[in-house]
């Protein structure tokens, strides 16, 4: 039986906040929007703690309503219109090829995995640096995809366009992704 | 034969979006049949599903990003929480 103590938002503020606020800055990199959605989640959480169901820990299911009201917001703040980032992208795209298409500019070789938990810290700072310099959307998609584990089809739904454009914007984030890190950390060695 | 041949900049493509969708048949032949004459696109993939297995570590994120939640935003969050939820219980 769930008890009386554990309906407590302002509780549930004092155990899970940092971790709650921590999860939406990875994701939303603004420290405002950050903490109005801890508190929309602890609300949301307070009106409908009757769903919980017990069965995973609180602090699980407050990190689900979160991730939810994380989409929610990618949903409503309006995409940049970047096309023009899109078409300088394209351009430098094309040039790690050669006109037969084969790689001008070639993968590295980026030696074994990182060798430990604090080498693998490291790199993850420099994806995230790397990802906040993306083109907006780029980097909005790349993180609905791989953070949130949206399906391609929300991802499409919130940039308004057919799926094979959402193919090709996150195979475009990818690829510059790897090309940044390939320089700032794979190269620096 | 020929439509199961791909250049390294298609099978790029092909590779980010293998991670998105289960290609069709003739496509993942392809990639398969490229990957095995193509060392740089066997790196590129590798690389990219390297990068995909680090971002998905949920807990080495959280651990990473030590911010704690600023106090100022902990205490109106606190004072938002208890009379909103004071307000239900009248």
């Amino acid at each position: 039986m769930k008890n009386k103590e554990e309906h407590d938002a302002v509780q549930w503020l004092d155990l899970y906040g940092d971790a709650l606020y921590r999860f939406a800055l990875l994701r939303v990199q603004n420290s405002f929007t950050a903490e109005d959605l801890v508190q929309e989640t602890l609300l949301a959480a307070y009106k409908s703690y009757e769903n919980f169901s017990g069965k995973s820990t609180v602090k699980t299911w407050l990190t689900g309503i979160l991730k939810h009201k994380i989409l929610d917001y990618y949903r409503k703040t309006t995409p940049e219109h970047s096309d023009e980032n899109l078409d300088d992208f394209a351009g430098s795209m094309g040039s790690m090829f050669d006109t037969r298409e084969k790689w001008k500019i070639k993968p590295g070789d980026w030696g074994g995995d990182p060798k430990n938990v604090y080498q693998e810290k490291e790199l993850l700072s420099v994806i995230f640096a790397c990802l906040k310099n993306l083109p907006p959307r780029l980097s909005l998609a790349y993180r609905m995809r791989e953070m949130e584990g949206a399906t391609t089809k929300e991802i499409c739904e919130r940039f308004q366009t057919g799926e094979n454009n959402c193919w090709v914007i996150l195979h475009r984030a990818r690829a510059l992704l790897r090309r940044c890190l390939e320089i700032n950390w794979f190269q620096e060695k | 034969m020929r439509h199961w041949i791909f250049s390294c900049k298609q099978i790029s493509r092909l590779i980010s979006e293998s991670m998105d969708r289960k290609l069709p048949l003739s496509r993942r032949m392809g990639i398969r049949f490229h990957l095995m004459m193509c060392n740089l696109c066997r790196r590129y993939r590798k690389q990219l599903l390297f990068i995909r297995s680090l971002v998905k570590k949920n807990d080495l994120k959280n651990e990473f990003f030590c911010q704690a939640l600023p106090d100022d935003a902990r205490k109106r969050i606190k004072k938002e929480l208890s009379e909103k939820t004071k307000e239900e219980q009248e």
